[in-house]
């Protein structure tokens, strides 16, 4: 049996519904310790959950008072609520606020309320309000922007991005150590983690690269082109994008490819959602029709087009476009998947970039859980699950007393498996070496296989 | 199968019970007894064997329910082999398989036992044989899973294959708190029992042990007239007592939270409750008017049949009286009160409350079907409907548990005793109590059965206390088979 490093002090967190999203929660922050309770109305997920994971479940309305005192919000620390509706879970949080009291996270989708989402968290008190079709959206076009890029994670405000993606046949980089690789580059970049067939590392100065890794790599954001440029990849932002389906998620991401200056095309199978659309997008070009239909995908020049994403509600569907698009196009291809069964097997299809969106929400929220688990020494600002879960990166904003301050990075008796991949001063992004150090202030991205790190303090062996 | 996982968890109990064996040697070092050595070697022995066992931690963690009952029976199996061994070693018990049978009664809490003189045990005997009961009381792995923290959701398959009752309610979201919990509210009635015991004049070793009987609901005593011989005073703090062990521990959860009102609106308490005090309103009317208990003051009547009532509904089995010599009527209700057992959640056996007033509603929701067919009406039970697969499988567990009882009243046969005596010897043992009627009655042992039926009776002891399906579960072939020791030779 693993010996878990047991917190002294697992935070009380209620989450309510166990869908998706839910269950993925339930599953990680479990794992991080706290005690955890499920409500939702339907008892079957309760219990499969409840069975599986070492966490409390009730069955009952968790907007209702009497239910949510049964789970004990009394003494909760948390409570998430990501149920189906978004009225359902604003109901929840605002009850949740009256009667503990609680911090509070709601997940809300629907579009009509975007706008006004940060009214709405300050008027009822929300501490966080999470959009996981928006978060899907925006790093989709974040990577439509960079269509060399498999996976883009950003750190320090947008001022960082760790960057994912396979080294070309015929690279540069092919047979060079990660040391004599920094000779080519022209600007400071980092190599975070490193996939070679299933073997995954942090590489050290002397890791030889080769044509065909997937690699990860830290690049202040304004020196993204002139890293690819140096490398000998040429990457410029995609003109034109098709977009299948036209849910939430793909309405979203029109409006930010369009205000990016980026062509957009929607299909979408339902005639009254294609005038919807159109009256929300007046410049994107809606087509009624069904995407998986090879001679209407044909026709609307699946071969012309730069960028494709299939995002329709049905994994299999997405994926089968997503293949179909690879035989006949050279164009940038996002697939995005709900369901996280057979992820080995779809690990190994070439799907291109591969979005899931209830990771992003799951992440954004146990970032927020760890940072306010823990108000001493430093806080979590974000944090990414990368290459299956297997690699973390997080952000830690550094405070006064931390014990690593003032001291080189070469001096650090740090943890194996982990890179200081870089530090943000006020801005400023230093892709560190041995003689930097760590400053009260700072913001440290911290790149690691271990997991669970609640405090910059964690990285000291 | 996850063998190598089951083995560690055996591993950690045998060290566990190790622990337990000490203060067995601290009492022969007081009383200046020449057996300390055995149970000190014997502690020493498990615990040894326990490390090396455990020494290689299983890399494979995954843990499924089926792991989780066959790791819960074996650990049972493997605990009572080798809590027997100092009883034998010490001399109390010769013949290896009645030591065998009397700890498996002391750790299932059932209390049956093959001596004809308790009183010749060696006090190390003696208080081993009761610590038994407290720790099969609240479960050994239950303990395992307080003190040791373990990953992924093998918590909840032990729990959920130790604890008594239908389903496994947590009173916290972790199982390793819940854990904590039940037993530091364990250890605190224990203690107040025992201090009460001395306030009455009790000496300390019998203090100790009768509250370790009480407590786990199991009831070996250590003189041969049970309770007899005690102080009325006595009689009723452990009448008292033994009806509180058997309430479920939740309810004392949601005292200690402070949450009164819901505590004593539990449905299942209540009901309990009304039992209890129903047959003893009734044992005692009878008692009276049928003139049996000649020479008795009511009072005494009804502190003698508060006393049985309680004991053989929490299914702890003192005894104060012979009460195999109670008119028919009495016998009888004693007989139906092993079958009823106590709470779900509490330290004793039997179906449990819960279980038949689930049943009960069950069986009225039916013939009102007939009535009226097309009548829709949930079952509700502690004010929350009842799923139909909860009904179904209470209903199957009791058709599994008559199923058992009766193979193995079948099988007592053969030793041709009369068909009262076998049927309250299986009703005892397999509800946990103990004593039963006739020829085991309060005043007789089991020592006049054959081989064979103190095997089947043993198994019975264990399939009781573990909720029948763990143990048959060891019989069942599929589950050693199909992932089973094979699992080598599965590909990756």
């Amino acid at each position: 049996m693993k010996r878990i490093k047991q917190k002294p002090d697992g935070m009380k967190i209620i989450i309510v519904g166990c869908g998706k999203v839910g269950a993925t929660l339930t599953e990680q922050l479990s794992r991080e310790g706290h005690d955890i309770t499920l409500v939702d109305m339907d008892a079957a997920p309760v219990e499969i959950l409840s069975n599986t994971y070492d966490v409390m479940g009730i069955v009952g309305n968790g907007a209702s008072y009497s239910v949510q005192r049964e789970a004990g919000v009394d003494n909760a620390d948390l409570m998430i609520a990501v149920t189906g509706s978004d009225e359902l879970n604003l109901l929840c949080c605002t009850v949740a606020r009256k009667v503990g009291n609680c911090a509070t996270i709601a997940r809300v989708r629907n579009p009509d309320y975007t706008e006004e989402l940060s009214y709405l968290r300050e008027q009822l008190g929300l501490s966080m309000i999470v959009n996981p079709d928006m978060e899907a959206a925006t790093e989709m076009a974040r990577i439509l922007r960079l269509p060399t890029a498999l996976e883009i994670n950003s750190f320090a405000k947008g001022g960082a991005e760790l960057i994912k993606f396979r080294i070309p046949q015929g690279n540069r980089l092919h047979e060079k150590s990660v040391a004599d690789a920094a000779q080519i580059l022209s600007c400071g970049a980092l190599f975070c983690a490193v996939e070679r067939g299933h073997a995954l590392s942090i590489p050290g100065g002397n890791f030889v690269l080769r044509e065909g890794d997937l690699v990860s790599v830290l690049v202040s954001a304004k020196d993204i082109r002139s890293f690819f440029g140096s490398i000998g990849v040429e990457t410029h932002q995609v003109s034109s994008a098709m977009i299948i389906g036209g849910g939430r998620t793909s309405y979203y991401l029109a409006r930010q490819l369009l205000d990016m200056g980026i062509r957009v095309k929607i299909i979408e199978r339902d005639r009254r959602r294609c005038e919807e659309l159109s009256t929300l997008l007046p410049k994107a070009s809606i087509l009624h029709g069904d995407g998986t239909d090879e001679q209407l995908l044909k026709e609307e020049g699946l071969a012309r087009t730069e960028s494709f994403v299939p995002i329709t509600g049905l994994d299999e569907e997405n994926i089968l476009m997503t293949l179909y698009a690879r035989r006949i196009s050279e164009c940038k291809v996002i697939t995005k998947l709900n369901r996280m069964s057979f992820r080995d097997v779809v690990a190994q299809l070439d799907l291109g970039s591969v979005i899931y969106p209830r990771y992003i929400t799951a992440e954004a929220i146990i970032a927020y859980v760890r940072a306010r688990q823990n108000s001493i020494g430093s806080n979590i600002e974000t944090l990414y699950h990368l290459f299956d879960n297997r690699v973390e990166a997080a952000e830690f904003c550094v405070e006064e007393n931390a014990p690593v301050i003032g001291i080189p990075l070469s001096k650090l008796s740090l943890k194996k498996n982990l890179l200081i991949a870089c530090i943000n001063r006020g801005g400023q992004i230093i892709i560190p070496r041995g003689h930097n150090h760590i400053e009260a202030g700072d913001t440290v991205i911290v790149v690691t296989t271990h997991t669970g790190f609640h405090d910059i303090g964690d990285i000291l062996r | 199968m996850n063998i190598a996982l089951i083995f560690y968890i055996i591993g950690r109990v045998l060290q566990i019970e190790a622990l337990f064996l000490l203060p067995s040697v601290v009492t022969a070092l007081c009383y200046g007894e020449w057996q300390w050595w055995v149970y000190l070697a014997t502690a020493g022995s498990a615990a040894l064997l326990g490390q090396l066992v455990c020494i290689r931690k299983p890399r494979n963690m995954s843990f499924f329910m089926r792991d989780g009952f066959a790791a819960v029976a074996l650990s049972w199996v493997v605990m009572s082999a080798v809590g027997a061994i100092p009883l034998v070693l010490g001399g109390d018990i010769p013949s290896y398989t009645d030591a065998l049978f009397e700890t498996i009664s002391g750790f299932t809490t059932t209390g049956a036992s093959i001596l004809p003189d308790v009183e010749a045990l060696s006090h190390a005997g003696l208080f081993w044989r009761s610590l038994t009961h407290w720790i099969g009381g609240m479960g050994v792995l239950v303990f395992l899973l307080a003190i040791l923290p373990m990953a992924g959701g093998s918590h909840m398959q032990l729990m959920r294959a130790e604890s008594p009752g239908p389903s496994v309610g947590k009173l916290v979201p972790k199982v390793r708190s819940t854990a904590k919990i039940l037993y530091l509210i364990y250890l605190a009635m224990t203690a107040v029992e025992i201090i009460l015991l001395l306030c009455g004049g009790m000496s300390l070793f019998e203090s100790l042990t009768v509250s370790f009987g009480t407590a786990g609901t199991g009831g070996f005593a250590v003189k041969n007239s049970s309770i007899g011989s005690y102080s009325p005073y006595l009689q009723w703090v452990i009448t008292i007592f033994m009806a509180m062990f058997g309430v479920n521990f939740s309810v004392y959860f949601l005292i200690l939270m402070k949450k009164f009102r819901q505590a004593f609106f539990c449905e299942e308490l209540r009901w309990y409750g009304l039992i209890l005090l129903g047959a003893t309103g009734l044992v005692a009317w009878n008692l009276y008017r049928t003139g049996s208990a000649v020479g008795m003051s009511f009072a005494e009547i009804l502190r003698h049949s508060a006393f049985q009532v309680s004991s053989i509904m929490t299914t702890t089995g003192f005894a104060t009286i012979d009460f195999d010599l109670w008119p028919k009527l009495s016998r009888c209700v004693m007989v139906i009160l092993m079958f009823i057992g106590a709470c779900a959640g509490s330290t004793g056996g039997g179906i449990k409350v819960s279980r038949i007033v689930i049943l009960f509603k069950a069986g009225l929701n039916e013939v009102r079907s007939y009535v009226h067919p097309r009548s829709v009406r949930t079952l509700k039970f502690e004010g929350k409907p009842i799923r139909d697969e909860m009904t179904r499988s209470i209903a199957v567990y009791f058709f599994v548990f008559i199923l058992i009882f009766t193979a193995s009243v079948l099988i007592l046969c053969r030793d041709g005793k009369d068909l009262v005596t076998n049927f309250t010897a299986v009703a005892a043992t397999i509800n946990n109590i103990g004593p039963g009627l006739a020829a085991v009655g309060p005043t007789q042992n089991y020592n006049s059965y054959g081989l064979l039926s103190k095997y089947v009776l043993m198994f019975d002891m264990l399939a009781g206390r573990l909720e029948l399906y763990p143990m048959l579960l060891l019989f069942y072939p599929a589950m050693w088979r199909e992932q089973g020791f094979c699992s080598k030779r599965t590909p990756q």
